[in-house]
């Protein structure tokens, strides 16, 4: 091990810049420097403080995809809603309208009815006018007889015998009796 | 100040290595980086979800590198970034260990071009596994007659990255140093301030941003056909 690293009692001068074998080992040394550095920066710093912030920021990322989707899923909740509310507001009208229709026609058909029933009551009343008018004519009618009667009894009692009574009865009976079956 | 000394020759398998002064800072950043990435993993333990204070501060730092280098370099290259990561810290921090009396070891062409190369390995290595033939035919578009051309106008990819770098960086330590060698003692206290803060705070962050870019752009540009 001695013979195959040591330390050479002598030091040449320095300088600034060479071109020689010497130049050509220390490009090589500062290169393996360079690897090395790099090595352990890389290992110890670089990568894992990426790593750390690029976690980070997918986490963050992920939080926002999330908050994202909720706010999208709330506003398809809420133009969901909305149909509904338009849907009902629709059918409100619908229903508003058949009642309305319905309504109408109901009117309508009461009025109709009413109508209807004013005539029939109408006709009722002028036929029972129109009957009881008779049955004051037909008893005005006997009246008159009745009145007539006693009065033409009156007269032929005091004026004709019981035989032309009877007779002129008779005819009376038979006239009236012919009146009121052609009545 | 303006040499890069060697600190100690060692032998490996009878292969002289010269650990210069350049190796040593580097390992001092290296240390202080990877000290603050176990202090930061021990605390991540801690982590909450809401952060606060040192998590907000790293949780700032690699965030914000993670978004430039995957916009630069699109997303199917995203796992290059923790590499792009250590690069910039490496070479911000380098420039920043001048404030404490270091040499900023990107001021040294060695270090440079090995992250250069660093670069344009992975550029070929993204290019094959992205595009395979398309991007080897990019070596002889339009005509194989550029083949040479067009080869050495990757190759000179790397050297053009380090030599960028390494120019900049090294024009403030040097004068910087020329300013501490030629300035009597009563003006080297205070103004030197302004003159690391320009050359190795501004200066290193803006060079050191611009090393980053450059190299996602050719690394993006070898393998997304594209872009």
């Amino acid at each position: 091990m001695q013979n195959l690293i040591f330390l050479a009692q002598a030091v040449p001068d320095g300088r600034v810049f060479g071109l020689d074998s010497q130049t050509l080992i220390q490009i090589g040394i500062q290169l393996l420097n360079a690897i090395l550095l790099a090595a352990a920066l890389g290992y110890l710093l670089y990568n894992p403080v990426k790593e750390f912030m690029q976690k980070r920021t997918d986490r963050i990322q992920k939080q926002m995809d999330d908050a994202e989707a909720a706010k999208a899923r709330a506003e398809e909740l809420i133009a969901e809603y909305k149909q509904k509310l338009s849907e009902i507001d629709r059918e409100r009208e619908e229903i508003f309208e058949a009642a309305r229709l319905r309504a109408a026609e109901e009117r309508k058909a009461i009025i109709a009815e009413a109508k209807q029933e004013a005539l029939e009551q109408k006709q009722r009343v002028s036929e029972s006018i129109a009957a009881q008018k008779e049955r004051l004519k037909e008893e005005a009618r006997l009246y008159i007889i009745e009145a007539a009667s006693l009065m033409a009894e009156k007269y032929i009692a005091q004026t004709i015998d019981d035989q032309i009574q009877d007779k002129l009865f008779a005819e009376a009976l038979a006239q009236l009796e012919e009146a009121q079956w052609l009545h | 100040m303006l040499n890069v000394d060697n600190i100690w020759v060692v032998y490996v398998a009878g292969v002289e290595i010269w650990i210069t002064e350049t190796i040593l800072n580097t390992w001092i950043i290296m240390l202080f980086l990877i000290g603050l990435a176990v202090i930061a993993r021990i605390k991540f333990k801690s982590f909450q979800e809401i952060p606060r204070g040192f998590q907000n501060a790293i949780e700032v730092v690699v965030e914000i590198f993670d978004n430039f280098a995957v916009s630069t370099i699109g997303p199917t290259l995203s796992y290059l970034a923790p590499w792009f990561f250590a690069v910039f810290a490496l070479i911000l921090f380098s420039a920043l260990s001048s404030i404490f009396g270091l040499r900023a070891p990107t001021a040294d062409w060695a270090t440079t071009f090995a992250l250069a190369l660093a670069t344009f390995g992975l550029m070929v290595a993204m290019g094959l596994k992205y595009r395979r033939g398309a991007y080897l035919k990019t070596y002889i578009d339009p005509h194989w007659i550029f083949f040479p051309m067009n080869l050495i106008g990757e190759l000179a990819k790397p050297v053009a990255l380090s030599f960028r770098l390494y120019g900049n960086m090294l024009s403030g330590t040097i004068i910087l140093t020329l300013y501490y060698a030629l300035t009597p003692r009563f003006v080297q206290i205070g103004i030197p301030a302004f003159l690391h803060a320009f050359f190795d705070v501004l200066f290193g962050a803006l060079q050191t941003y611009i090393f980053v870019i450059i190299s996602l752009m050719f690394i993006r540009l070898a393998a997304d056909d594209n872009w």
